[in-house]
């Protein structure tokens, strides 16, 4: 009797044990970085869905977000990721910070079954098979979105003017899909609205964006309007504000598109001793990306014209909800989170408001 | 021969000037001249005065956490964490405004003594316990970057800026002042920086503090036997450091408010080759703060020039490691080796 009480009683702790394992998904997750807030707002999203999700009870989802101390911080990246392939997660989210040093990483996790979910800027060039879905924005359109923006407020402008005008564009890095895309898309859409107008476009500066443009360039010599894209050495708002300074400092200058929060973070921080921008007819408009202390402040001060928002809540609690679908191994599909032009009119409207974030 | 005797004494006169820190200075004045004329000449959007206030204001931090390390390398030892430091303190400097509502004037002093109690600290470990410099700063470089990003949970902070209230404490570095034609922003602070740089060019040469640092990178064991407290005036040089770390966080934050928790690594680098640049001995025993005051300059010209030029800032590296094996090249040519 006492035996079968015994194995009774076992038998109950080992079947307890087996349902309080049962729904618990252990999830890591390795961003791009701490570096801005828009980051922070990543992970805002990602933990009060990961709280919802354990409130309803069904599922335990436990989770461990890192990234690298920089945007540039390519090895560390790959020592996170490692760490990250040896916990044996449920599943791993990913957004890289440059496209092509972590092939080796993804196929290992592609052997190993465990599924990877790309957000922000995914991982783009990933083994086929290796990323299952992305949660992001999708950065060419809004690098068109931005160039759209910025045409409104420039074109009577370039019309008015009797020779070249200059467009300036800052990108952080030319390695993350995020910054190229949205640099290129910026590029090519100006090229397209300048084309409607019968101007021709030329693309001078960093090599990578030069040559990634689609669209049709002109000569120097031959152009209404010559873009002009920087890229410092490493993506620090001090170093984009020096690459800034140039572009300010140069007298055709018209307008300046940075395409991320560092970039745009180092044209409000160069413009402070210059004093080029602005939103009238005879100053710099500058155009930025995500938003932010330091570029809200600059909009509602009407130092900077406006800014194309993501939606970065968003991106964080979709990641989370696809990581979970395919723990479970249900079918995922790439979902756009979408992005929308701002400026000081519509900052305060509850579309924009709610994905703007300190 | 007595025509000989007198050219001997010139000679020897001659030599003697060569073998001296004025020289080497003397070069890096020349340097910096030619260099300026350089970009000047080559690009019409340098020559603009913005460009000059974009030099200065380029090189408060930097400055800052030069003329504190000084006093470390001329005792023969060194400071790797000030860079990391400099964003721990502002960060907690600026959480506890946000987060605490603590006034501006209490975050200052804070962030300030931080910079003065862990610089104690390095001392200690270095004078005390003798630690090697490099492991014992290696180790509290390490210490700062991970407990400013604990202690704001990963999260970046903010000073004051633009209409904020307190953020007045910026004008401490740049006034605008109003022109016929527009703006135009005066850089107030590089006067707070010259004035530091004869300030701590005297405590060098004219203090005990100063003599002392001196003494014990030169010869530390005929100081001790002297009579003298070495431990005391050991520490008392790392905490020099420690508090232009400080200054230099209030600094950073007033010229960048946003700051990232992580970063920081890599800001001493330039602080030290700029010492180093100046005539700072790295085995100790010499040094001087307008040298360190020229080395920074230097590095912030080349910094900001380089891009007008189109060199990117990879240039801008390559060329002060060049610049820096020169100094030390010539520093060791001048030691008669």
């Amino acid at each position: 009797m006492k035996k079968l009480v015994a194995l009774v009683l076992a038998l109950v702790m080992v079947l307890g044990l087996t349902a309080a394992f049962a729904d618990d998904y252990h999830f890591e997750i390795v961003s791009k970085g701490f570096q801005s807030t828009y980051w922070q707002a990543v992970l805002k999203g990602a933990t009060e869905e990961v709280e919802k999700i354990n409130a309803e009870g069904k599922d335990k989802i436990t989770m461990n977000f890192v990234g690298p101390d920089s945007e540039s911080d390519v090895a560390q990246q790959v020592q996170q990721f490692t760490s990250a392939l040896n916990a044996a997660p449920a599943a791993i989210g990913f957004a890289a910070v440059d496209q092509n040093a972590f092939n080796d990483l993804l196929k290992e996790a592609l052997e190993k079954k465990i599924p990877i979910i790309g957000f922000d800027s995914g991982v783009p060039g990933a083994p086929e098979g290796a990323v299952y879905a992305n949660a992001s924005t999708n950065n060419y359109v809004a690098g068109t979105v931005a160039a759209e923006g910025m045409w409104e407020k420039i074109v009577a402008r370039i019309e008015a003017a009797p020779g070249t005008v200059r467009i300036g564009e800052v990108n952080q890095d030319a390695t993350g899909e995020s910054v190229t895309q949205r640099g290129l898309g910026f590029i090519d859409k100006i090229i397209e609205l300048a084309a409607a107008k019968g101007w021709k476009v030329a693309v001078i500066g960093n090599e990578f964006y030069v040559n990634g443009v689609k669209g049709e360039k002109a000569a120097e010599a031959d152009a209404k309007i010559i873009i002009e894209a920087k890229v410092p050495a490493q993506s620090t708002v001090e170093l984009c504000a020096n690459e800034a300074s140039v572009l300010l400092n140069e007298d055709d200058l018209i307008s300046v598109f940075g395409s991320n929060q560092v970039a745009a973070e180092g044209v409000v921080a160069a413009d402070k001793n210059l004093f080029k921008c602005g939103t009238g007819d005879d100053t710099v408009i500058a155009v930025g990306f995500d938003s932010g202390a330091t570029l809200k402040a600059a909009i509602r001060e009407g130092v900077m014209y406006g800014a194309v928002t993501q939606s970065p809540v968003g991106i964080g609690k979709v990641t989370i909800d696809l990581l979970l679908a395919s723990a479970k191994g249900e079918p995922v599909a790439d979902t756009d989170t979408g992005c929308a032009f701002y400026t000081l009119e519509n900052i305060d409207t509850p579309e924009i408001a709610d994905n703007l974030y300190d | 021969m007595h025509m000989e005797k007198s050219t001997d004494l010139r000679k020897q006169a001659r030599s003697a000037f060569i073998r001296s820190s004025a020289f080497q200075r003397l070069i890096l004045i020349a340097v910096l001249v030619l260099l300026y004329g350089f970009f000047y000449l080559a690009s019409p959007s340098f020559r603009k005065y913005t460009t000059l206030v974009q030099i200065c204001s380029n090189m408060y931090y930097t400055l800052l956490m030069a003329i504190g390390v000084t006093f470390p390398l001329i005792t023969g030892g060194n400071d790797l964490s000030m860079g990391t430091g400099l964003i721990c303190y502002s960060l907690i400097g600026s959480y506890l405004m946000r987060i605490y509502g603590w006034p501006l004037w209490a975050a200052i002093l804070i962030t300030i003594g931080m910079g003065v109690a862990m610089g104690a600290v390095n001392g200690f470990g270095v004078a005390k316990l003798d630690i090697p410099p490099f492991i014992m700063t290696l180790a509290s470089m390490m210490f700062c970057r991970g407990m400013g990003s604990i202690l704001t949970g990963g999260f970046s902070g903010t000073w004051p800026d633009g209409a904020e209230p307190g953020a007045e404490f910026r004008n401490v570095f740049r006034l605008i002042v109003k022109t016929d034609t527009g703006r135009m922003p005066v850089p107030l602070g590089m006067i707070w920086m010259i004035l530091l740089v004869i300030i701590m060019s005297l405590v060098l040469n004219k203090t005990r503090v100063g003599r002392y640092t001196i003494a014990i990178g030169s010869n530390k064991e005929a100081l001790k036997l002297s009579g003298v407290n070495v431990l005391k005036w050991h520490i008392f040089a790392y905490m020099i450091c420690g508090l232009f770390t400080g200054f230099a966080a209030v600094t950073y934050a007033a010229t960048f408010s946003n700051i990232t928790p992580g970063q920081g690594a890599g800001f001493e680098l330039n602080a030290i080759g700029a010492a180093i640049i100046g005539g700072t001995a790295m085995t100790g025993g010499s040094g001087s703060v307008f040298g360190t005051f020229l080395g920074v300059l230097l590095i912030s010209l080349l910094q900001v020039g380089l891009p007008f030029i189109g060199l990117n800032a990879d240039w801008q590296l390559l060329i002060t490691g060049g610049i820096l094996l020169g100094a030390v090249t010539i520093d060791k040519m001048r030691n008669g080796k």
